[in-house]
């Protein structure tokens, strides 16, 4: 499968701040890839340059095969799906008659309303004047309108920073399920459960610079210690280091059966975040 | 052009319209002046210069300020950006959202002018004239609307838009010297210009009212381009 972004050095600066330092990657069609980051890590940034909101100040980014310059073109818009804090709603209008406007101004047809209503969790609220709406619901319909065309790619920001555990569940379902129907995902967020849940991949970015990237699974071996915690039959509680002497015991103890309980120690994604770049992910 | 994208933006900002009391107020603005204009005139027929002063405002008001509001307000709640990430084009944008403004000042037009008796014109001249000055105001409310930053700074711009555009012909009533720069430079303005069409039959005028059009043009466009990405 082919790349749908594709990022080699890419650097943004206002004035003389950095805000992006040549970060470089790619993301495979199909892939949901999560960049993780605290606030003011510069992830905003990069989906704004990966949509055409803010131009580049060096470096290559082509999305979905085509360069910035093309980024302003219909062909491109109606392919992207981006839910970011420049997203907003018509207040005085009803759910129905803004997710309406976008099916219009993507040609899609009507019939996806309902569809992404079901996915968003909002079945039945579509006469709801949105002005009346709780946050958590307004942030559910503003991601039901970046869904209503289909997008190849979709770019969400935070997606569920503002959504109860209950309703952040029904959406990673969603996503999930899009993810399946063949919707490549670019996911900023700083929820480590989210990233771990949903990401295929993920990449760190502290400061601007991108520090790691990988699958989850892979990071978390990487920086393991690779230790074995084991809990015995008589309440002895061993912390046993990669070694063939520990090898030994362990394999000792399991022909014992005095094992009680035994579980390797892999980092959560947040640890390795700590670890890599010295800042706790959430700020 | 997309018709189906035009008429959609159209139909989101005729419901919004009406649920929109700040937006009311501007085409009963020239209906009440046109009322006062009869009643001072005592029935009799209006000069050029007063029809023409009834019509800039009914521009100015409508078209410049209800685009005006209606582009400030989306720019500062941030649904222009949704309009601009979706597959219709600039014109698309303008197209659609002018409409409602087009919708307001013909019905507002159509009220002063039979209020204050003038039964109309058919002169080609006047009504290329007239669509010239109403494309100008309609390009100068959007690139104002895109311009500013807050709806609440909106009147700033609005009063001396309605003195200063929709109301040039009075400056004949201000007892400048004939040959003055300040009387010359007001009679280069678009309604001014319209009048001296009306009265000289000259195209040249039309051409002064295209140039207006063309900076009004230029003036909405590098500001919808600036909106579209960010700093």
């Amino acid at each position: 499968m082919g790349n749908v972004i594709k990022v080699e050095k890419l650097e943004k600066k206002f004035k003389e701040q950095t805000a992006v330092k040549e970060v470089s990657f790619e993301v495979g069609q199909g892939e949901i890839f999560g960049l993780l980051g605290p606030s003011g890590a510069g992830k905003t940034t990069m989906i704004k340059m990966m949509t055409g909101e803010l131009a580049k100040t060096s470096g290559n980014c082509e999305v979905l095969g085509m360069q910035p310059e093309q980024y302003k073109t219909a062909r491109f818009k109606s392919q992207i799906g981006v839910l970011s804090d420049n997203s907003a709603l018509y207040e005085r209008l009803t759910v129905n008659d803004n997710l309406k406007l976008f099916c219009k101004l993507y040609n899609a047809p009507l019939s996806s309303v309902k569809e992404v209503l079901q996915i968003v969790n909002l079945e039945g609220e579509e006469k709801k004047i949105v002005s009346k709406l709780s946050k958590g619901m307004k942030q559910r319909v503003l991601l039901a309108k970046t869904l209503i065309h289909k997008p190849a790619l979709l770019f969400l920001d935070e997606p569920t920073s503002a959504l109860d555990p209950g309703n952040t569940a029904h959406i990673h379902y969603g996503l999930k399920k899009l993810n399946e129907a063949g919707t490549t995902i670019f996911l900023n967020t700083h929820n480590m459960e989210e990233a771990n849940m949903l990401c295929n991949r993920v990449a760190f970015l502290s400061d601007g610079i991108l520090q790691e990237i990988g699958k989850p699974n892979e990071l978390r071996y990487k920086y393991s210690n690779h230790a074995f915690h084991i809990e015995t039959n008589s309440g002895e509680r061993l912390v046993l280091d990669n070694s063939p002497e520990n090898a030994e015991q362990i394999a000792r103890l399991i022909a014992d059966k005095q094992i009680k309980e035994m579980h390797t120690d892999n980092p959560t994604l947040g640890e390795i975040f700590l670890k890599v770049t010295g800042k706790e992910l959430v700020v | 052009m997309n018709i189906t994208r035009i008429g959609a933006i159209f139909e989101k900002d005729m419901k919004d319209f009406m649920k929109n009391p700040s937006l009311f107020i501007m085409p009963l603005m020239p209906i009440l002046m046109a009322f006062l204009y009869e009643r001072i005139g005592n029935g009799e027929e209006l000069p050029l210069l007063m029809i023409y002063i009834i019509i800039g405002t009914t521009f100015a008001a409508n078209a410049s300020g209800c685009l005006m509001i209606m582009m400030v307000e989306e720019k500062e709640k941030m649904t222009l950006r949704g309009l601009m990430m979706s597959p219709a084009s600039i014109v698309d944008i303008i197209f659609g959202k002018s409409l409602v403004a087009i919708l307001l000042t013909v019905g507002s037009l159509v009220i002063s002018l039979s209020i204050i008796g003038f039964t109309g014109t058919n002169s080609f001249q006047a009504i290329i004239g007239l669509f010239f000055a109403l494309l100008f105001f309609i390009l100068l409310g959007i690139g104002i609307g895109l311009f500013v930053k807050t709806i609440a700074s909106t009147q700033v711009y609005l009063t001396p838009i309605l003195f200063i555009f929709g109301m040039t012909p009075f400056i004949d009533f201000l007892g400048l010297e004939k040959n003055s720069l300040g009387l010359r430079i007001g009679q280069a303005f678009p309604l001014p210009q319209l009048i001296k069409m009306n009265e000289t039959g000259s195209w040249i005028h039309l051409g002064v009212v295209g140039i207006w059009v063309v900076g009004a043009a230029i003036f909405a466009y590098i500001f919808f381009a600036k909106t579209r990405i960010d700093d």
